[in-house]
């Protein structure tokens, strides 16, 4: 399993696409640093830093390019079959996979949140949208690594969920709130430090239910698709 | 008939009538990578999103027209219709540049193209020009069938024709600039991978990204800086360059103050910067 996740690791990082996820992380510092430098009111640019482009833009984007990089993309090439040929269980496989992709996410994203909510307000502030980028990152990451085993062209499909449901969706029809990541991470983040800038639309309890709920039953679709999984061509 | 150093004969069956030139290779590639952005001539699952996209927009559209027709009000205007759909728009950018550019990287096709009379600078036109098409037929579509809801329901005859005729025209020509801004850039940032889910995700992190910073610029103390804080993102550039000509009725709702001719200017270097860089990407051309 610690194998996988190695590889996993390597793919994800290896020559110099690390760099790729670096602009978005360091775009969300550098904006914050720089309304803070002119003296502006957070109360001003808080809410399209942190949410406008932190919560809604950074987290989902680099769990979607994480979340179906560490799947997809081996589908894509076709070296899944050597991983799918090892006597490992596919169990095994879906959460080495999925763990590196939660943890490269969580880090890539809290920790740029934390300095921004620093600089935003206080350090609680920063702690709860750290928390919430984890909590979001987990979910995800789950929902983005079973998209990848559902469709040839998960990344299209991760589109569709954070642009029409999360995006369009989410500012008309209130219902699509209660199945959105998006709105448990801005909730999350609003009860452990209520300010102006975030607001919330669930509770938290629904919010920290749902998170778990799209974890456990990402992963165990993840699992299931796996285990039945066949290999088909260059899709056309 | 054969130009020095194309290699046409390839060894299969011979030919020794006229080749065609430049211009239909341009044409072909054209229409072949028109029909590509809508999955024509591709399977199934290649329709699946551009039809899902294209299908949104027009039943937005005929939603509005029979809004229109019935309370006679005008909720969406010709060219607020682009505006209000530009997410939709992005996202279709991210499934149409990957396919065009994307995937001639990977398959390796590129040497083949370029071992006829093709030079890049025509590849570079025809793919600009078919994902631009795309784009403004995805808008210019549903806007023309606001229109025709609306002329058919006018209970002023001709002249009311001609009222929304003159609404759709100047409308049309804010998709156009849309679409040629959009295409331009959804291609470069597809031309530097031969993955087509990078492509994509790179694509829409760069449209995204950019929204929030004129937010934040458009926040700061100073009047210049808002009037400026447009040029900041694509969607605002344009909105800027609609409201600026409109006289204040189109558009993104923005101070952008006396700055109209700095957006004007700024969009024509833009797409002209992303033609070159275009151009300079494919001066040397690998397989990724």
């Amino acid at each position: 399993m610690s194998t996988v996740a190695l590889i996993t690791a390597r793919g994800l990082f290896g020559r110099r696409r690390a760099l790729l996820l670096l602009p978005l992380p360091l775009l969300l510092v550098g904006l914050a640093a720089i309304c803070r430098a002119y003296g502006v009111s957070p109360d001003m640019w808080g809410t399209a830093v942190i949410v406008g482009l932190g919560t809604s833009v950074v987290l989902p984007v680099v769990a979607l390019i994480v979340g179906t990089g560490v799947l997809g993309s081996e589908i894509d090439d076709g070296t899944i079959v050597h991983i799918l040929t090892k006597p490992l269980p596919r169990r095994d496989i879906i959460l080495a996979k999925y763990a590196v992709a939660a943890s490269v996410t969580a880090v890539t994203t809290a920790v740029p949140l934390y300095l921004t909510g620093l600089l935003a307000g206080s350090a609680k502030l920063g702690a709860a949208l750290a928390v919430a980028a984890v909590v979001g990152a987990l979910a995800y990451s789950a929902l983005f690594l079973l998209f990848s085993l559902v469709s040839r062209r998960p990344v299209l499909l991760g589109l569709v969920y954070i642009l029409v449901w999360e995006g369009l969706l989410g500012n008309f029809v209130s219902g699509t709130k209660i199945l959105s990541v998006g709105q448990y991470v801005a909730t999350i983040a609003d009860k452990m430090a209520p300010t102006t800038i975030i607001e919330s639309s669930v509770g938290l309890t629904t919010a920290l239910a749902m998170s778990a709920i799209f974890v456990v039953l990402g992963t165990i679709f993840a699992i299931n698709r796996l285990g039945s999984f066949s290999l088909a061509g260059e899709t056309s | 008939m054969s130009e020095t150093g194309v290699i046409h004969d390839i060894g299969y069956q011979r030919y020794s009538g006229v080749r065609l030139g430049r211009l239909a290779l341009q044409n072909s590639l054209f229409v072949h990578g028109l029909r590509a952005a809508f999955g024509l001539g591709r399977s199934a699952k290649a329709k699946i999103f551009p039809w899902l996209v294209f299908g949104i927009m027009l039943l937005t559209a005929v939603i509005l027209a029979a809004i229109r027709s019935q309370t006679g009000q005008e909720f969406i205007t010709y060219a607020g219709f682009a505006d209000s759909m530009s997410f939709l728009i992005i996202f279709f950018v991210a499934i149409v540049a990957p396919q065009l550019v994307s995937r001639d990287l990977r398959a390796g096709t590129l040497p083949l193209y370029f071992s006829r009379p093709l030079r890049a600078a025509d590849y570079v036109f025809a793919k600009f020009a078919a994902m631009a098409a795309a784009i403004w037929l995805l808008l210019g579509v549903p806007q023309f069938i606001m229109f025709l809801g609306a002329a058919f329901t006018t209970k002023k005859g001709a002249e009311g024709v001609f009222d929304e005729l003159g609404g759709l025209v100047p409308a049309w020509g804010y998709s156009l600039l849309w679409a040629l801004t959009f295409a331009g850039i959804g291609l470069l940032i597809a031309s530097f991978t031969g993955k087509q889910a990078f492509a994509a995700g790179g694509i829409v992190a760069v449209f995204l990204m950019s929204t929030p910073i004129v937010g934040v610029l458009a926040s700061l103390p100073s009047t210049t800086a808002n009037g400026l804080a447009g040029l900041a993102s694509p969607m605002t550039l344009i909105g800027g360059i609609g409201y600026w000509v409109s006289g204040g009725s189109n558009g993104f709702d923005l101070p952008i103050g006396r700055f109209g001719p700095i957006y004007a200017i700024e969009a024509v270097c833009l797409i002209a910067v992303t033609m070159l860089l275009l151009l300079a990407r494919y001066r040397k051309v690998a397989s990724l």
